[in-house]
């Protein structure tokens, strides 16, 4: 919660056991979360809390430039809009954007255009909304680490991470990552955005009066902040997909956990589906394929790890096919090649309008992405 | 991102990968792609700027570059995987980026005197022009095809589709910087008519296909329904029943959320056969 200081405000930044007004020590950072992927119709979304300030930054694009005459042929534009929502602040802010709101969101695009590829997307624009829902100081520094995070979850291509933190000066002390009040009636204060990678500075202010020495103490603290948040910025990164993941897992325990004759149940009903040709004929031919693996001294294919953790349901599978996968696998000496397209065929065959499926030549094209794109190999060695 | 193939020097963005040694097998004596078990992949989540390899022999493949200082860092949030000598990262979301050939869904958003212009989830609209959407009727009176036809005089083929037509359509042409043309002329090509289309992210199309189309055959054996898995993140979808297709409107759903999980298939399987026996879907 922000602290409610009546205006003007008073001078006093310190407690008198030393710490700040909300007990931080000069070097420490105001509590800081952040997740990412909230705004769904976004092409990428972030959600940063710092102190006081909720802050929602939402990107769009690469997409067509409106007005034309923006437009680029070296090069695409970005385009940052910082907005103030009216209760964000004590007294109601005029919607309309103001004088503040576009040098913010000038600084912000300047901070931000040094780690993307913009050379990438010529003639095109990507969009940055930033909206403060809530402002508790230094809230450009936290839209910037807002809008680094999306861009990130947006998928576009980044060199790096930046993170801003602001450092600053109240009462003859330098300080880390200034609240309201420090902001206001502080004798200096320092915006940083700090390129992740080689620790460079990409947007730097200064406002007011400090020494140098006090300078050098203030970026020291903004690089060991900055660190911080960088990490909760990785960390959030991860999370949105290590949920799910962890999901997952959860499900599959579940599966193979399941008593005998549930798992019974399962088999009968895919031997039921089998008689259409279904996919555990599939199935059936990779493991002919594990199987003459394992024969040839060529292919020395350890089973994969994924293959251990499929579902029991598939292990008791292999135990009921084993006899019958190695008579073929001594019978049959076609290559993988008429397995794969038998294993095709018997895909098509089950529907015949010409609208559906994937012909020959786009499976063909597929594959080869799928066998370089798709995110595991856990169907075939 | 509409950068298009055939660039002479290709950004690190669209590089191609060649990595698979093709080997024969000595049992059956034919060739087959195979991957050394040294090449086998190593998934891990990286972020923008992370430092993914160090090593002065691996090259920088898709979704990475090389630093000055040798490093090899991640330009996206994705799955790092190195394969022989390429580390590669494959990022979890992204846009679409047309390729020719590529077989999309397109939707009809605007039209002029002379053409159609067709949302297809890119940068730029798709254009359609009518001698690229319609066949030119004729007629040959009877007669051998031999003996010649004569055309009727043409409709006015602007009139042929409504605004919000989905079409199914392949790329013809187009660059970075120009909109892509289209057409609907051929094998699985044309107005859709029946069914239903959902969108996912493009990204997770791979997956809904599978490896050597594992992922789709199973889908359309297990739930009888058709599929047309477009490049542009837009799947046609016609099921024999209601039930079913909700049922595998969900499992698409499924697998774009956890395309980056392994033991999809198995999972996947798993789920559509508990969810049918819940269900009751025969």
């Amino acid at each position: 919660m922000p602290i409610l200081v009546p205006e003007p405000h008073d001078e006093i930044c310190f407690r008198e056991d030393g710490k700040r007004l909300d007990g931080r020590a000069v070097d420490e950072l105001r509590p800081f979360s952040c997740e990412v992927g909230v705004i769904k119709n976004a092409q990428g979304s972030a959600l940063v809390r710092h102190g006081g300030n909720l802050i929602y930054a939402a990107i769009y694009g690469p997409r067509e430039v409106h007005p034309r005459h923006l437009a680029r042929p070296d090069k695409g534009i970005l385009r940052v809009y910082y907005r103030m929502a009216t209760f964000s602040v004590h007294e109601r802010k005029s919607p309309a954007p103001n004088r503040r709101e576009n040098e913010i969101s000038k600084v912000i695009r300047e901070a931000l255009e040094p780690v993307l590829f913009l050379e990438a997307y010529p003639d095109s624009q990507i969009e940055i909304y930033i909206e403060v829902i809530a402002a508790d100081g230094g809230t450009r520094c936290a839209s910037t680490t807002a809008a680094s995070l999306a861009l990130a979850d947006a998928g576009i291509p980044m060199k790096s991470m930046v993170v801003g933190v602001a450092a600053g000066k109240a009462q003859g002390r330098v300080l880390l990552d200034l609240g309201d009040k420090e902001d206001k009636v502080g004798q200096a204060d320092i915006p940083c955005v700090v390129v992740m990678k080689d620790k460079s500075i990409s947007l730097l202010q200064f406002d007011g009066e400090m020494s140098l020495e006090e300078m050098k103490t203030g970026f020291e603290y903004v690089l060991k902040g900055a660190e911080i948040i960088y990490q909760k910025q990785l960390e959030a990164l991860r999370e949105k997909y290590n949920k799910i993941t962890r999901e997952a897992e959860i499900e599959d325990s579940a599966v193979g956990n399941l008593p005998q004759n549930e798992q019974k149940s399962i088999n009968e009903s895919q031997n039921a589906q089998d008689s259409l040709q279904n996919t555990s004929q599939i199935d059936e031919q990779m493991k002919v394929q594990n199987e003459k693996q394992e024969i040839n001294n060529d292919h020395k294919a350890e089973p994969s790890p994924l293959m251990e953790n499929s579902s029991a349901i598939n292990e008791s599978q292999k135990e009921v096919e084993k006899g019958e996968v190695e008579e073929k696998s001594k019978d049959e000496k076609s290559s993988e090649e008429n397995i794969i397209k038998s294993s095709e065929q018997s895909a098509n065959s089950t529907d015949d309008s010409p609208k559906q499926g994937e012909n020959q030549s786009s499976q063909e094209e597929q594959q080869l992405n799928t066998e370089n794109d798709s995110p595991s190999g856990d169907d075939q060695e | 991102m509409g950068i298009f193939e055939k660039r002479s020097k290709p950004l690190f963005l669209f590089s191609s990968v060649q990595n698979k040694k093709i080997v024969t097998c000595k049992s059956c004596k034919k060739k087959v792609k195979k991957m050394s078990a040294e090449n086998k992949p190593i998934r891990e989540i990286v972020t923008p700027g992370q430092v993914i390899a160090t090593d002065p022999g691996l090259i920088a493949g898709r979704g990475a570059i090389k630093e000055d200082n040798g490093q090899i860092t991640s330009v996206f949030v994705g799955l790092k995987e190195i394969r022989g000598k390429y580390v590669n990262v494959v990022p979890l979301n992204g846009l679409y980026n047309p390729q020719i050939g590529d077989k999309v869904i397109g939707r009809v958003i605007a039209k002029t005197p002379v053409k159609f212009l067709l949302d297809i989830n890119a940068k730029f609209l798709g254009i359609l022009k009518p001698s690229d959407a319609f066949k030119r009727p004729h007629q040959n009176r009877g007669y051998p095809k031999s003996m010649g036809t004569y055309r009727l005089p043409r409709e006015n083929d602007m009139d042929k589709l409504k605004m919000g037509d989905q079409i199914i359509c392949k790329i013809l042409s187009g660059s970075r910087t120009e909109e892509p043309a289209l057409t609907s002329l051929g094998q699985e090509l044309g107005l859709i008519t029946e069914g239903l289309v959902i969108a996912i992210s493009p990204t997770k199309i791979p997956r809904v296909i599978g490896k050597k189309g594992s992922m789709i055959a199973l889908l359309k054996n297990l739930l009888h329904c058709k599929i047309f898995v477009a490049q542009n993140g837009r799947i046609w979808i016609h099921g024999r029943n209601p039930e079913n297709e909700r049922l595998l409107i969900e499992v698409i759903y499924k697998i774009e959320r956890e395309a980056h999980t392994t033991g999809l298939t198995d999972r996947v399987k798993a789920y559509i056969l508990k969810e049918k026996k819940i269900r009751g879907i025969k």
